[in-house]
């Protein structure tokens, strides 16, 4: 759909699509601080929340009221402007990048030719609020994991998206929707079974990416307390928060799209099975989170450079090598 | 931006005649190459477990020079024994080490009692093992999950702690209290172990053994713990000896010095048990003599168990709290969990013990780590705090 | 280069062992104590070390077995006994026991000759101010005895029992207020003394 082309109509689809997926992003950053928590409770053979309201569900309400009632505490000598602009570019952007996601057949809020890459594009604004936050609040930890978030962020976007290309010469398409349109019902015609590969190092960045245990070096709280949000209280750190759970739901739609048969699943297609899948690798992540200890920042590069990204292009080798013989 | 460094990257914070931070930032920045942060790590931070500070000095994320500072937590232990009765002192000694409260009551009571020439029972005699043994059990277990929780996983400290309170219950059927115990007196012990203490304990030992096998199979083996840990932190004999470094961190030194085995107190030279000891010096040496301790004070504690015979708890004619300490001076050590415990008392006959100096084990361990974080990385060094098995009112006192 | 890759495939699987042991434990059962719902079991409580209590006298078991000797006062290092001698006998008038002084070491249990002090069991012990950690045991002890005898030696934490908690509640206020009284006359009667 090329700009020009926007109707009246368009225009109020795109604006209740937008204001759809808000309301995706902040009802799934509510049920994921709970499922994390209860998840990790639960691991840790406790019960998790458990006070407020049955099973204690209302927790992230009653948790995010008082987000919102703290004081927004701003330390001396901060760069002013850009300490507050790093919450919110942390958290718009999501927002356009949840547009090209094929949710269900024609449940798709922007059908962009080329959706992958305007995803691929904006996916590192969230990199730059990092940057921008921990630069901007005068701490030396912040510093430290600003320093952490970029080259962390910058390096392991290049296997990413060296896996994803991989799934996107085999489709031969960039379109997210052609892209879950081309695998079958069952997990077997699905992506992740011609191109495991290619799907394990995706999950691994998947993780990178979102700063998640055991790759949350640029907020590990026993080395930078809590890295580049180190001095972002109340409503700043909530919005961090939220755009950690929607980078989260983000790459885990994408999962699902590309290898994982996105809505096309068992019996009946529908945007039931790209939720269902998303929040199955949204479990994974809580999981391994919960299990691993965290790696060291040079064995964070180390994985990536010697051995992701030479996989990476290995496999995006053969694929073409073998779609060459066989034909697409 | 000529006069931009990295100390002040803002330019605002050190202007001609004021200085940033305290006296101690202060003079360790002076001797800071230009361009290197100073970075100071506690007192509140999350991984100096308490009220530790380290003065960093960073090259990027390099260590290049760290400074332990300490007195946050410092209780005048020492001084409070000069003006208590002999006994009125035997409650501060759960509160040294708090991690370790029977180890240092062991230390402080036998110093005493060997100054006075006290013979101590039999069946008190096993006790003290018993419940010293299962104390270690319980420090190591803490250390491990607070260790582990420093490499960044979250879950294995619920484990431990899951663990550490069967032990609790264990050693609140003798001593009364779950952490700052008071358990020892002169001439014995406080409590006589019922006989649901003893079953208690043959129940736990395989339930222990079996979750050993579970934290190998969460942690030990795990590759991300393995490479964080082997090789990381070398701390050689040489360095150890240098420092007076006791404990788990000497003998994952490859030196088997352990007071137990070294020189005997108690009834330690009646049990089998081994000495474990590693000999790369590293991280993972330091964590594994650890996981190894356990095992083996279960291994005393099973023997001690079965070997225990009737009798009393305490000697008969007691000293009571207003007893007086003969005249003289005497050191005892015992082997705490964190190291060789030395107590030594001076006496002149008075009310309350003319000296009593505590020879805490963290404080000489703390040493090695200025020397052994030079170069590292910070996850690095913070991992070499983990691993000395600091307890910060221990080192202050 | 093989073995480099054969020792990443091991790692991996080590991490597929600790993925396992955790999943195995979420569907482990819960440890956790609800602590307003469900509390320990007192067996487990037999050797706990509460705040003090005076025991009961043989006959009386509202009067207090204490011969006001002061030898646990003299023997406590931190100096939170209070005993003051009354007019009849041997028996105290004012017995004040301050809970945020003491370090629970025992030893004006081990030391006292009548056997009059003893550990209660009280886990639970909340207050709001330091005033209310300084008790008057004698009236504590007054409060106990009417509540009702003594069933077994160890003496079950009242404020557990559903029925009894709001009684012991009161009771415990009661005992408060009068020690703050107490106290007042108590350092009156020790600067009379003095």
């Amino acid at each position: 759909m090329e700009l020009s082309n926007i109707s009246v109509t368009g225009l109020i689809v795109l604006i209740v699509a937008c204001l759809l997926v808000i309301a995706l992003m902040v009802v799934n950053a509510i049920v994921m601080v709970y499922a994390e928590r209860k998840g990790a409770g639960f691991i840790q053979r406790r019960p998790g929340p458990y006070e407020v309201g049955p099973w204690g569900i209302l927790q992230p309400v009653v948790d995010s009221m008082k987000l919102l009632g703290k004081q927004i505490f701003v330390p001396s000598n901060v760069d002013f402007f850009l300490f507050f602009a790093a919450p919110v570019l942390a958290f718009f952007p999501v927002l356009i990048l949840f547009l090209p996601i094929p949710f269900g057949p024609v449940l798709t809020a922007l059908k962009v030719p080329d959706g992958i890459v305007l995803i691929l594009a904006f996916a590192g604004f969230g990199l730059l609020a990092n940057l921008l936050a921990g630069y901007a609040s005068n701490n030396k930890y912040g510093i430290l994991g600003a320093g952490r978030a970029v080259s962390q962020g910058v390096a392991y976007e290049i296997p990413m998206i060296l896996a994803l290309l991989a799934v996107v010469f085999q489709t031969g398409s960039m379109n997210l929707s052609e892209i879950a349109e081309a695998q079958g019902r069952w997990p077997w015609s699905w992506n992740i079974a011609c191109q495991p590969l290619a799907f394990f190092i995706y999950l691994v960045t998947l993780v990178a990416e979102t700063n998640r245990a055991p790759f949350d070096l640029p907020e590990g709280e026993s080395e930078l307390t809590a890295g580049f949000h180190t001095e972002y209280s109340g409503m700043g750190f909530a919005l961090f928060f939220l755009a950690e759970y929607a980078n989260m739901l983000l790459v885990s739609f994408v999962c699902a799209t590309f290898f994982l048969g996105g809505y096309k699943g068992p019996f009946l297609d529908g945007f039931w099975w790209t939720f269902i899948k998303a929040y199955a690798v949204m479990c994974f992540i809580v999981w391994i989170r919960w299990t691993f200890p965290r790696v060291r920042f040079d064995q964070l590069l180390n994985i990536n450079w010697k051995w992701l990204l030479p996989l990476s292009i290995l496999n995006l080798w053969v694929t073409a090598v073998v779609l060459k013989i066989v034909g697409p | 931006m000529s006069n931009f460094s990295f100390l002040n990257p803002f330019g605002v914070l050190d202007e001609p005649g004021t200085y940033m931070g305290d006296f101690y930032s202060h003079n360790f920045a002076k001797k800071a190459a230009p361009g290197n942060v100073i970075l100071n790590l506690g007192p509140q931070h999350p991984s100096t477990h308490g009220v530790l500070r380290v003065l960093t000095e960073l090259y990027g994320e390099f260590v290049m020079r760290a400074e332990p500072v300490l007195g946050y937590l410092h209780r005048s232990h020492e001084k409070m024994a000069e003006h208590k009765t002999a006994y009125g002192f035997l409650p501060n000694m759960g509160r040294v080490d708090y991690l370790n409260a029977i180890g240092w009551n062991w230390a402080y009571t036998a110093a005493c009692e060997q100054l006075a020439g006290i013979v101590v029972p039999e069946r008190a005699e096993y006790l003290r093992v018993i419940s010293a043994e299962l104390n270690r059990i319980s420090s190591h277990l803490v250390w491990w999950g607070a260790f582990v929780l420093d490499l960044g996983a979250f879950t294995p400290i619920l484990y431990a702690f899951d663990d550490r309170e069967d032990l609790c219950d264990i050693l609140q059927r003798v001593t009364g209290s779950r952490l700052t115990m008071n358990y020892f007196r002169f001439g014995g012990v406080g409590e006589d172990g019922d006989e649901r203490f003893f079953s208690l304990i043959r129940e736990f030992i395989p339930r222990m053994r079996e979750r050993l096998k579970m934290y190998k199979g969460l942690v030990t083996d795990n590759v991300i713990l393995r490479r964080r840990l082997e090789g990381i932190g070398p701390m050689d004999a040489d360095m150890c000896l240098r420092y007076g470094a006791t404990g788990p961190i000497l003998r994952a030194a490859g030196v088997g010095h352990d007071v137990r085995k070294s020189v005997p107190y108690g009834i330690y030279d009646r049990f089998d048990f081994e000495i474990p000891s590693y000999k790369d010096c590293d991280n993972f040496g330091r964590y594994w003599v650890r996981m190894e301790e356990i095992e083996q004070s279960m291994r005393i504690v099973e023997q001690a168990v079965e070997q225990i015979p009737q009798g009393k708890r305490i000697m008969d004619k007691a000293p009571k709290p207003a007893w007086k300490i003969p005249a003289g001076e005497s050191v005892f050590s015992v082997e705490g969990a964190r190291g060789e415990i030395s107590v030594h008392v001076i006496s002149d006959g008075g009310k309350s013990p003319y000296r009593v100096k505590l020879r805490a084990p963290g404080f000489s361990n703390l040493s090695l780590f200025a020397e052994a974080s030079r170069g590292t990385i910070l996850a690095d060094a913070i991992a070499i705090l983990g691993s000395l098995d600091l307890v910060i009112p221990e080192i202050d006192r | 280069m093989i073995s480099a890759i054969w020792d990443n495939l091991k790692g991996l699987y080590s991490l597929l062992v600790g993925m396992c042991i955790t999943a195995r434990y979420f569907f482990a059962p819960r440890k956790t104590v609800h602590y307003p719902r469900k509390v320990v079991d007192p067996e487990d409580l037999a050797a706990y070390r509460g705040p003090l209590e005076l025991t009961r006298g043989k006959d009386d078991e509202s009067r207090t077995r204490c011969i006001s000797c002061q030898m646990c006062a003299k023997g406590c290092p931190g100096n939170c006994i209070t005993v003051v001698k009354g007019a009849e006998g041997k028996l105290p008038s004012t017995w004040l026991y301050d809970f945020s002084l003491c370090c629970l070491c025992g030893a004006c249990v081990e030391v006292c000759p009548a056997a009059a002090i003893d550990f209660s069991h009280r886990l639970y012990l909340v207050t709001t101010t330091r005033e209310e950690l300084v008790m008057d045991l004698l009236a504590d002890l007054k409060s106990r005895a009417a509540a009702g005898p003594l069933k077994p030696e160890a003496g079950a934490p009242e404020a557990l029992e559903a029925g009894g908690g709001a009684a012991a509640a009161a009771a415990l206020a009661e005992a408060v207020k009068s020690s703050k009284a107490a106290a007042g006359a108590a350092g009156s009667a020790v600067r009379k003394e003095g």
